[in-house]
C-alpha cells in the first residue's frame, strides 16, 4: 500500500491514481463528504475485491460517481425528473438510484438492478473522471456498518493488516472537512424517496430542509456552485421569496460568506441595498437587495432599478414580489434569475425550495 | 471657531452651523412626507430630495445663525455610514463649497456624530456637561444599533453591535405587522404606553452573557409567528398589548447587553443617542440602569438631536479641528461602509 499526497504534485497523483483504478486496483481517495474507496465499477475483481473490503454482502449496491449526466445515462435509465433532479442537485452531495441498465460488474447494481449515481463537487474526482473518461465507485470509506472516514490515519487504524493489503493506493488529501455522507435519493418510482438523510436534507416533497443557519449556508453553497452552468454574460440574481422571518436574509448572508465577504452582513430594509466588494476571480461585487419597503410599478422607475445589474456583479434580492410582473419579467430577461422560496416550518426549521434554469 | 456641518447620509438633508459646541443653527429638512408614501427610505428619491433641497437648506443654516459663508472657518460633512449615492450629494457640495470659498474640510463619520451629540449646546453654552471617560455609549435607531466605549474624545471600541436588524427596524417592521404603518416606532410607544408588555412571550435573542452584540431578526420573527394567523380584529383589539409587548422585548435586550457592557468596561460615564433614544420608556430604563450604577447619564439636549442632523457632525469637525485633523479635499471620498 502507497500513501501519496494529492498536492503538491496533483497531475501526478491523479495520473498514477487513473493508472491504478485501470489495472483493477482498490484506491482510496478524497471526495466531497468522505473518503470513498474507488476501483473500475466495470471490472469484476476490482469490484470483488472491493466487496471484499467492505464486508458488503452481495445484493446491496455500491455508488458509482459519473462526470456528467451523459455518462450517467450510459449506465442507468433517467427519466425526466431524474434528469430535473441531476440539473437541481448536481454537482453535490447527493446520490439519485435510478434503474440500471445491467452494464457494470456484478455487485454494483443492486438485486433490484437499481444504480446509485454521484457527480460530486469535488474537483479531484471530477478531474481523475475526466482522465478515465469512466466512472469509479463513490462508495464511503469504512466497513459496512461502520462510520465514515474524514482522515485517512483514522482510517488506516481501524483496518487489519488484511484489509490493508487489498488497497494498493491511498491519496491523501489531509483531514476532510466533517461534511456528513450524500443525502441518497431513490428515484425508482416517481415518488421521491430519501433512504440516507446527508449533509444537505430533502423533505418528502423533494425540498431542501435547513434546520440550521449552517446548513442554510450549505445550501448557499451548493447553489454558488451552479452558476458556474450559467452565461457569464448576464448577471446572476437570486430572488429570495417567503414571509418575514423566514431565512431570506440568513440565506443572503450565507451567499455573501461563500462568495468571500468578511464584513456583517447587516438588513438592507431600511437603506434598499447594501453593496460588498468581493475579490474574486470574475465578481467584483455583492448587491443586498430589499424590497421590502416597495409597493408599485411606478416606484420601480423612480429608483432606476435596472441600471444597477452589470455582468461582474452578483445579486441577492428579496421581495421580488414587490417589483410586480411586469418588472420581474424584465428582470428575468436581462438576468439568470434563481428563484427560491423560504418556508417556515419551524422555529428553527425552515424549507428551501428552488428551480434553477437551463443553462 | 464657526463650523458649517453638511449631513446627507439617508433621507433627511440636514445643515448647521456652530460656534465650538455651540449651536447656532441647526436645520433639518425632513423627508419623512417624501418618504411616507414609500414605506420607507428609497435611496434615488433621497438623492434628488437631497439634490433640490441642499443648497436652500445650507443658506437656511446660515440666515439663522446671521453668518456668512466667509465667516465659516471650517466645512464639516458626512462621508458615511450611509447611501452612497445620498452620501455622494452632501459630499461634492462641501468640495465646491470649500473650494470655492478656499475653507477647510472634514469628513466625518457619521456614527461619530451620534456618539458625540450628547456634548452639543445651545447658543448659551448650556448644558455645561463634564466629560469624563471611559464613556459607554449605546446609539439606537432605524439603522444602527452599538455599544461603543469611547476611551477619549477620538478613540472608540466597538464594544458590541447588531448583527442583523437595528432595533429601530425591528420596531418599525413589527409596528408594519400590526399595520400601523411607516414610520412605526413612534406609534409603538404611543400605544404601549396602556398595553401589557407581557402579554405576548417573546425570546430573548444571544443569551450568553459573554456576548455583547445584538440580533433582533429572531424577534421580529418570533412576533410575526404569534400573531400571523391572528384575524385582522383580534390584531385591533389587542394593539396596545401587542406593541407594548414588542417594545419591552426589544428594550429589554438592548438594557440587558448594555448592563453587561457596563459591568464589564467601568465606564464612568453613560450615553443614549439615536432616533429611538426620542422614546421615553427607553430614557426611563436607561436612567434607572445609571442610577443602579451610580452613573452620570447623557442623552442629547433636545428631540432633535436624536435623529440625523448636521450638528453632530460639525461637532465631531469641532474636535478634530483641534487636533489638526483636516481633510485633503481631492481625495475625501464617500464610504458608505465607513467603520468607526
Amino acid at each position: 500500500m502507497l500513501i501519496l499526497p494529492l498536492f503538491p504534485n496533483y497531475q501526478k497523483a491523479l495520473t498514477q491514481t487513473a493508472a491504478e483504478i485501470q489495472a483493477g486496483n482498490l484506491v482510496v481517495f478524497p471526495s466531497d463528504t468522505v473518503y470513498i474507496l474507488a476501483v473500475d465499477p466495470s471490472n469484476q475483481s476490482a469490484v470483488n475485491k472491493l466487496l471484499a473490503f467492505k464486508n458488503r454482502w452481495p445484493g446491496k449496491a455500491i455508488s458509482i460517481a459519473v462526470l456528467d449526466v451523459n455518462m450517467a445515462q450510459k449506465y442507468a435509465y433517467l427519466n425526466q425528473n431524474t434528469l430535473d433532479l441531476y440539473q437541481n442537485l448536481f454537482p453535490g452531495p447527493f446520490t439519485i438510484i435510478s434503474p440500471g441498465k445491467n452494464l457494470l460488474a456484478r455487485g454494483i447494481e443492486a438485486e433490484n438492478q437499481s444504480l446509485g449515481i454521484r457527480i460530486p463537487n469535488s474537483p479531484p474526482v471530477l478531474d481523475l473522471l475526466k482522465i478515465l473518461k469512466k466512472p469509479i465507485t463513490a462508495t464511503s470509506a469504512n466497513l459496512s456498518g461502520r462510520t465514515p472516514h474524514y482522515s485517512i490515519s483514522a482510517f488506516l487504524k481501524t483496518l487489519s493488516l488484511k484489509k490493508q493489503s487489498l488497497i494498493s493506493l491511498v491519496v491523501d488529501a489531509g483531514v476532510l472537512p466533517r461534511n456528513k455522507p450524500s443525502t441518497v435519493i431513490d428515484a425508482l418510482e416517481s415518488d421521491l424517496k430519501i433512504l440516507r438523510p446527508g449533509q444537505i436534507l430533502l423533505s418528502p416533497d423533494h425540498q431542501i430542509i435547513s434546520n440550521s443557519e449552517t446548513e442554510t449556508s450549505q445550501v448557499a453553497k451548493h447553489l454558488l456552485n451552479k452558476i458556474k452552468n450559467y452565461s457569464p454574460l448576464k448577471p446572476i440574481v437570486f430572488l429570495l421569496s417567503g414571509d418575514l422571518g423566514c431565512g431570506k436574509t440568513v440565506f443572503a448572508r450565507a451567499l455573501a460568506k461563500n462568495l468571500g465577504v468578511t464584513q456583517k452582513i447587516l438588513s438592507p430594509t431600511f437603506v434598499i441595498y447594501n453593496h460588498y466588494s468581493l475579490s474574486h476571480p470574475t465578481l467584483k461585487s455583492f448587491y443586498h437587495f430589499d424590497l421590502y419597503r416597495l409597493k408599485n410599478d411606478f416606484e420601480f422607475k423612480e429608483i432606476h432599478f435596472f441600471e444597477h445589474f452589470n455582468c461582474s456583479s452578483i445579486y441577492a434580492l428579496e421581495w421580488p414580489e414587490n417589483m410586480g410582473q411586469k418588472n420581474l419579467n424584465k428582470l428575468k430577461k436581462i438576468t439568470t434569475t434563481i428563484p427560491i422560496l423560504f418556508h417556515y416550518l419551524g422555529p428553527t426549521q425552515r424549507q428551501i425550495s428552488f428551480t434553477l434554469p437551463q443553462p | 471657531m464657526y463650523l458649517l456641518g453638511i449631513e446627507t447620509s439617508c433621507d433627511d438633508t440636514c445643515a448647521a452651523v456652530l460656534s465650538d459646541q455651540k449651536i447656532l443653527s441647526n436645520v433639518i429638512s425632513s423627508q419623512v412626507n417624501l418618504h411616507a408614501q414609500w414605506g420607507g427610505v428609497v435611496p434615488d428619491i433621497a438623492k434628488r430630495a437631497h439634490q433640490q433641497r441642499i443648497e436652500p437648506v445650507v443658506k437656511t443654516a446660515l440666515n439663522r445663525a446671521k453668518l456668512n459663508i466667509q465667516d465659516i472657518d471650517i466645512i464639516a460633512v458626512t462621508q458615511g455610514p450611509g447611501l452612497a449615492i445620498a452620501l455622494s450629494v452632501g459630499l461634492n457640495f462641501a468640495k465646491s463649497l470649500a473650494l470655492e470659498h478656499q475653507k477647510k474640510i472634514i469628513g466625518v463619520n457619521h456614527v461619530e456624530g451620534h456618539l458625540l451629540s450628547n456634548f452639543l449646546q445651545n447658543r448659551r453654552g448650556l448644558p455645561l456637561r463634564s466629560q469624563s471617560f471611559p464613556a459607554l455609549s449605546l446609539t439606537v435607531s432605524g439603522g444602527h444599533t452599538k455599544i461603543v466605549l469611547i476611551h477619549h474624545i477620538g478613540q472608540y471600541q466597538i464594544i458590541g453591535e447588531t448583527l442583523d436588524d437595528a432595533a429601530g427596524e425591528a420596531l418599525d417592521k413589527s409596528a408594519k405587522l400590526i399595520g400601523l404603518g411607516y414610520p412605526g416606532g413612534p406609534a409603538i410607544e404611543r400605544l404601549a404606553k396602556t398595553g401589557r408588555p407581557d402579554f405576548l412571550t417573546l425570546p430573548s435573542p444571544l443569551p450568553d452573557k459573554k456576548i455583547l452584540d445584538y440580533s433582533f431578526s429572531g424577534l421580529k420573527t418570533a412576533f410575526y409567528y404569534q400573531i400571523k394567523d391572528w384575524p385582522k380584529s383580534k390584531i385591533a383589539k389587542n394593539l396596545p398589548d401587542l406593541a407594548a409587548s414588542i417594545q419591552n422585548a426589544v428594550f429589554s435586550t438592548l438594557l440587558r447587553k448594555f448592563e453587561l457592557a457596563i459591568q464589564k468596561t467601568q465606564p464612568k460615564l453613560l450615553l443614549l443617542s439615536g432616533g429611538v433614544a426620542s422614546n421615553l420608556t427607553l430614557r426611563r430604563k436607561m436612567r434607572l440602569l445609571a442610577k443602579k450604577y451610580s452613573l452620570p447619564i447623557y442623552m442629547p439636549f433636545k428631540k432633535e438631536l436624536n435623529t440625523d442632523n448636521a450638528a453632530m457632525i460639525a461637532l465631531v469637525a469641532f474636535y478634530k479641528a483641534q487636533k489638526q485633523q483636516f481633510s485633503d479635499p481631492d481625495t475625501l471620498d464617500v464610504n458608505a461602509n465607513l467603520e468607526l
